[in-house]
């Protein structure tokens, strides 16, 4: 061993090599991983300020059928549809009624002691309990119903597939269509960038239709003309976020609209105008869920929420100040 | 229980959910565009060079074989160094190193040991042929073909020599360093060979800083120690020096006889010659005899010696397992559970595994684990056993003569052989 | 001397026979593929976009891009992939762009609809737009690894830190998981 220097040297590096392979290791442990640097900082717009939520979940309807597609309030019972099934529920959960479907439904809704199912191609009326009425087809392809509402004779439903809504009389005949389109040379009426698309009537009869695209609610005439709307863009909690919002709408005993939105998902309250009224249930409810859960309203104002993430069905009831 | 977690992360239940709902996105029709749109499509590039496997394994027989001709036959110096160049540049800079041959023993092990893993054919034949050349010539793999080693061979400027007793003492590394391997190749852990491959980052000129310093850090020890990561940590190296020496033919220092000039030994940058004995060191054959049955009865007890050491290792080395790092963390520190920043405990929870299921996973991999490093303790004691009795029986050696063990058929002494 | 050739060659055959069994057995007990290539490929449906993606990758740039499914984009004027969470104004300022290298571009095709595609030489991979539009959109946007950059390691390094083991090996007959379409899609080289 003549040289000292290389000796030192080739020591040297020996130790650089120990160190490193050892630093490599020590950076793979789990609890020293570096952080994400490319995080988009979704954390804030999950918090909601306590003074701000108006509601409370007293209650959660678990049911045995895991794979629910719909709820509808009506008839002092809780409807529940799914992949292959109507079912009625009570307010507290008990089963009353459970009926077989051949077809898979997309939505229902129910007016009076008419409950209203929508399937791919056509659209049936039921009796309370559980017999099918009526049936008219829906023709065209590409149809999806998301939404429906009914007011005496008349039937509208929304449909997603198409970008517009259908008017049907209750005995199948096919009024109007409306495609949403403010003035004669609009390229686009309705914003549907996914299947989600609502509509509902407020308590004194005006038709109010989600327009997801521009998160907006717009009240239409009979004949399919714009009235007036309002809407609230913001991933704040004053608006809606995303791409379409509100996902799902229902109306309050006192015509403030429920609205639950998709992605960052939370249920809230806004005023006929718009304003926000009260949070319902925010995201930090909704853990790790993307789905905006369907809505219905009960007697007295208890708010009916169909969770399909967590697959249960949660019950709101107003906090009294 | 109120748990702030952030919606950024999706259950498995969402994907469950997902699937079925993008059946129905994938037919929910995209917006009627009025204006003369052309919807584009997402491209899909190939990758590079498909079916250029085979060329490959071509290559690399035929470079190997050549090895072969050129030591053996030809005994020329010049056509293995063409030959570590073009392996260089080829297997090396072109197609950057990876899959080598010494990797591959990852993959058969892992082939092995998961019936599910997919082995190529490619690795396959990468790991045998080597080896079935080392049967039968030697260690030309190591001479001309191997990537690592051409450009360790190529650096070399000014070798040291290394005290036999420390470079006995290093040789145990590559042993150790295979035995690892194969442990956390066949947990399905890692694959430390290609993790802590020194030259990669170097043949793809690209990498992250560790990579690149410690391939540097290499290069440099490769100025003055010939070939150090092939001498003291390749992991095929041990597997090769065992094969190498049952070889049928291997590099022969001198053509007919030696005239013990020793320009050979000067030559060979690796230590590989190997020296006569004296007249002095003949011990008596009785005492010989008796040394024989004495380290071949010791080899068990080293063996068993070496397993229980690595018996009790055992939760240390499975510490590098993934799932029975999280597993410990979790259990040892439950407060990490509500930080919000740690990805990979926060998406453990996402998924909605309980910490049971993990616990037992864990527990289950640890078990392997403790048989792996049973086997890991005493495949090293029989290898110190081995090498011990190599050392200490006598073996008569008249002449200067390669080592078939760790001679790499680089062909350096054959230019300063004078024998013709 | 004859005792160690003996030796020696016994020793040869053995190991041949060794190998040879070792060899077979692998083979018709296991899973040989002789196809040869194996590629590494991100489930998009697994992936929660924590951005080592673009952090891992033994290259410089990673080799996993941003991938824009058509089909499935909404096109819509707020983009939850293209714009911050609570963005002022919706226009191509970079204050109001998720993006941090400003790969993903924003055109302008009728009112109101926008088309948005990658130029992939600027994308790292970091995922946020796809996390932007998993959340508040359509999910179109996804990450997937670029065969033409992949450096095919044996063990990918991004796969070993995937928290949700997104990443494995696929045969290269299927390389790519692009959203909206299963059909395997190998394009031609770029």
């Amino acid at each position: 061993m003549k040289n000292k220097g290389i000796i030192l040297f080739l020591t040297l590096l020996a130790a650089a090599i120990v160190v490193i392979i050892l630093l490599d290791l020590r950076s793979n442990r789990t609890d020293l991983r570096p952080d994400n640097p490319y995080d988009i900082g979704l954390d804030q717009y999950s918090q909601v300020d306590s003074a701000l939520i108006g509601y409370r979940e007293v209650l959660n309807l678990s049911l045995n059928e895991k794979d629910k597609k719909g709820i509808a309030f009506g008839m002092n019972r809780l409807w529940v549809i799914g992949v292959n099934f109507i079912q009625a529920v009570s307010t507290e959960g008990a089963m009353l009624l459970k009926k077989e479907l051949d077809k898979t439904p997309t939505s229902i809704t129910i007016f009076k002691s008419d409950i209203y199912i929508s399937f791919n191609d056509e659209i049936r009326r039921y009796a309370e309990d559980g017999s099918q009425l009526f049936s008219w087809p829906l023709q065209g392809d590409s149809i999806l119903i998301t939404g429906m509402a009914a007011n005496d004779s008349i039937l509208y439903t929304a449909d997603a597939g198409k970008r517009r809504v259908l008017k049907f009389r209750t005995d199948g005949t096919l009024l109007a269509t409306f495609d949403g389109k403010r003035e004669t040379g609009d390229l686009h009426g309705f914003i549907i960038p996914s299947p989600y698309f609502d509509l509902a009537f407020t308590p004194d009869g005006e038709l109010w239709v989600v327009n997801p695209g521009k998160h907006a609610l717009e009240n239409y005439t009979p004949e399919g003309r714009l009235r007036g709307y309002w809407n609230r863009t913001s991933a704040g909690i004053d608006g809606f976020s995303g791409c379409c919002g509100p996902a799902q709408i229902a109306v309050l005993p006192d015509g403030s609209f429920v609205t639950a939105e998709k992605g960052l998902v939370r249920i809230k309250v806004h005023q006929p105008n718009g304003d926000l009224s009260t949070v319902v249930a925010p995201p930090s409810k909704f853990p790790g869920g993307t789905h905006a859960p369907d809505l219905a309203v009960g007697d007295n104002g208890v708010i009916y929420a169909l969770d399909f993430d967590q697959k249960i069905i949660r019950v709101f009831e107003k906090i009294k100040p | 229980m109120i748990r702030i977690i952030k919606p950024l992360i999706l259950f498995l239940m969402f994907l469950a959910l997902f699937e079925s709902l993008q059946a129905q996105q994938q037919r929910f029709p995209k917006p009627e565009f009025k204006t003369e749109y052309q919807q584009p499509t997402p491209t899909a590039p190939e990758p590079r060079g498909l079916g250029m496997e085979f060329v490959d394994v071509g290559l690399l027989v035929l470079v190997m074989s050549l090895t072969a001709w050129f030591a053996i036959k030809k005994r020329s110096r010049n056509g293995i160094l063409i030959l570590t160049v073009f392996s260089a540049i080829y297997f090396g800079f072109h197609r950057n190193g990876c899959i080598c041959s010494v990797g591959s023993i990852q993959n058969v092990v892992l082939a092995f040991a998961d019936p599910t893993y997919t082995l190529s054919l490619y690795a396959l034949l990468f790991f045998l042929l080597p080896l079935l050349f080392s049967l039968f010539f030697g260690r030309v793999f190591c001479g001309a073909a191997c990537p690592l080693g051409a450009i360790q061979d190529l650096l070399i400027f000014k070798p040291i020599t290394i005290a036999p007793w420390l470079r006995k003492a290093l040789g145990v590394i590559p042993y150790l360093y295979l035995g690892l391997a194969v442990l956390y190749a066949a947990t399905g852990t890692e694959f430390i060979i290609c993790r802590y491959d020194p030259f990669i980052g170097i043949y793809r000129m690209n990498g992250p800083h560790l990579m690149i310093f410690l391939g540097i850090a290499f290069l440099l020890m490769g100025l003055f120690i010939a070939r150090p990561y092939c001498r003291f940590l390749c992991p095929y190296g041990a597997l090769l020096n065992i094969t190498s020496r049952f070889s049928w033919k291997h590099l022969s220092v001198y053509p007919t006889r030696c005239i013990e000039c020793k320009l050979c030994t000067t030559a060979c940058p690796f230590e590989a010659i190997d020296f006569p004995d004296s007249e002095n060191e003949r011990p008596d054959p009785r005492k010989g005899s008796r040394r024989f049955i004495l380290f071949f009865l010791l080899i068990p007890v080293m063996m068993l010696i070496g397993g229980w050491i690595g018996s009790k290792s055992h939760v240390f080395l499975s510490k590098a397992n993934q799932t029975v790092y999280l597993a410990e963390l979790l259990i040892s520190h439950p407060e990490l559970q509500n930080d919000p920043k740690n990805i990979d405990v926060q998406q453990f929870l996402a998924s909605g595994k309980s910490l049971e299921t993990l616990s037992k996973e864990a527990r289950e991999i640890r078990d392997k684990f403790y048989t792996g490093s049973w086997i890991l303790g005493a495949f090293l004691g029989l290898v110190i056993g081995f090498m011990a009795f190599n050392q200490l029986i006598y073996r008569r050696k008249n002449d200067y003569q390669a080592n078939r063990g760790t001679c790499y058929s680089c062909a350096r002494c054959l230019d300063y052989c004078p024998v013709e | 001397m004859n005792r160690k050739n003996f030796l020696t060659n016994t020793g040869r055959w053995v190991l041949l026979g060794g190998l040879m069994y070792l060899t077979g057995s692998i083979f018709f007990k296991r899973k040989v593929s002789a196809s040869g290539k194996y590629v590494w490929q991100i489930d998009p449906f697994k992936c929660t976009q924590c951005g080592r993606c673009a952090t891992s990758c033994v290259r410089d740039l990673s080799a996993v891009k941003c991938v824009h499914a058509y089909s499935l984009c909404g096109y819509c004027d707020l983009c939850g992939g293209y714009f911050k969470p609570n963005t002022l104004s919706l226009n191509t300022g970079a204050e109001n762009q998720l993006c941090p290298t400003g790969a993903l571009k924003r055109k302008y095709i009728e009112e109101p609809f926008f088309e948005y595609t990658i130029d992939e030489e600027l994308c790292n991979g970091c995922g946020k737009c796809v996390k932007g539009c998993t959340s508040f959109g359509n999910g179109s946007l996804h990450l997937q690894i670029r065969h033409n950059l992949c450096q095919n390691c044996n063990e990918c390094s991004i796969a070993r830190l995937c928290p949700s083991d997104a990443i494995t090996r696929v045969p290269v007959e299927t390389a790519y998981k692009i959203k909206g379409d299963f059909k395997p899609a190998i394009a031609k080289p770029q």
